[in-house]
């Protein structure tokens, strides 16, 4: 499940989920989508304005996630590729989209869920051939320079205090 | 597996912080939230019990900043230690980058210790990762203790797989930035 390949993400890739999201935020009136990954780190979102806990949320909706997948094994249930709560003002839904992609869409209480579930279910189709479709050779390689820079600004940073 | 996003010039690295209980993963997290400049963390985030005993995880994000272009980001989590809590560590280990296990040098420790250890190992190979990518340091804490281990006596009982070694007090913060220096070094040049 987990390979240690990782996950890369080229510019074409991003457009394409760039824009699915944006349309996914108009017809399903939800005020809040992000892609994450399943280790919990965000790779793009939709908002209105700039959430500025992404990183937080992406960490604990990941989590959340993979311990719903966890109570579906201990029930021997396949099926609970889905993450809902219902708030009093927000709806909060995530959805796996790959093995190494979900998806996470909030919306208010006035929108109906039947919607918001339908028109993610038909992004999710999209969204899997973006990320499950052929390698891209346009994927960049990292720059050979990257290692030696990175340790230069770590030794900045990580400053024993 | 870092997640690198191009597009975004994004990349990011996952770090987990493993050991027994009280062996002092999350005075390393705290440590670090309060020492290093606020502009380069994120908020700390722990899920713990009424006891203040971690129940599922902490986790601090750290930006290092632009590096030859991409937003490079270290996301720190700490494992609840508690025998009990392994569907719990798992789910941390998911996407892993590079583990820190701290050891609690105190002789009264050892089977906790071990045990951690070992539950580690146990919970890597079950994942099926490839653990040649994995970046991996041991952090002996607690050395400001008396009744400790020595370093070499820890280091036979718990380096199996001869990585480098750090000691600490992660309540003074002695070697807490050391520790964590070594291990993002490593995997960025795991990921090479
Ligand atoms: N003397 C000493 N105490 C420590 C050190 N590191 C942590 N502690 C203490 O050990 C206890 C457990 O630490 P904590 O970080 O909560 O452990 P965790 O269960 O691994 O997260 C706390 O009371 C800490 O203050 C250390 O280096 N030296
Ligand atoms: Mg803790």
């Amino acid at each position: 499940m987990a390979r240690r390949k990782g996950l890369v993400i080229n510019d074409r890739q991003l457009d394409r989920c760039d824009d699915l999201l944006q349309k996914l935020k108009e017809v399903s009136g939800s005020s809040f989508l992000a892609l994450i990954s399943t280790s919990g780190q965000p790779i793009t979102t939709a908002s209105d304005e700039y959430h500025p806990e992404t990183l937080s949320l992406a960490s604990l909706a990941a989590s959340s996630f993979a311990a719903t997948q966890q109570l579906a094994k201990i029930l021997d249930e396949n099926e609970f590729t889905l993450l809902f709560h219902e708030g009093k003002a927000l709806n909060l839904h995530v959805s796996q989209v790959t093995d190494q992609v979900l998806l996470i869409v909030t919306f208010g209480r006035e929108t109906q869920v039947g919607k918001v579930r339908l028109y993610t279910q038909r992004a999710i189709e999209v969204l899997r051939q973006i990320f499950d479709g052929p390698e891209d050779e346009n994927t960049p390689a990292m720059d050979a320079g990257f290692e030696a820079a990175a340790g230069t600004a770590m030794d900045d940073l990580f400053k024993d205090m | 597996m870092p997640l690198i996003n191009f597009a975004a010039r994004e990349i990011n690295y996952k770090i987990v912080y493993y050991g027994c209980g009280l062996c002092g993963k999350t005075t390393n997290l705290q440590y670090i939230h309060r020492k290093i400049n606020p502009d380069a963390r994120g908020k700390l985030v722990s899920i713990a019990t009424e006891e203040e005993r971690t129940l599922y995880f902490d986790f601090l994000p750290l930006t290092l900043g632009t590096v030859k272009g991409m937003q490079t980001r270290f996301h720190l989590y700490t494992v609840p230690g508690q025998s009990y809590y392994n569907a719990s560590r798992k789910l941390v280990l998911q996407g892993v980058d590079g583990v820190i296990f701290v050891a609690d040098s105190q002789i009264t420790r050892l089977d906790e210790n071990v045990e951690s250890y070992l539950n580690l190992w146990d919970n890597l190979l079950s994942q099926g990762d490839d653990l040649s990518k994995l970046g991996f340091v041991i952090q002996m804490n607690k050395r400001d203790l008396t009744e400790v281990f020595s370093v070499e006596d820890l280091n036979e009982l718990l380096n199996h797989t001869d990585s480098p070694v750090t000691e600490s007090s992660a309540v003074t913060g002695q070697g807490v930035f050391e520790t964590l220096k070594v291990v993002c070094k490593q995997v960025i040049a795991k990921t090479g």
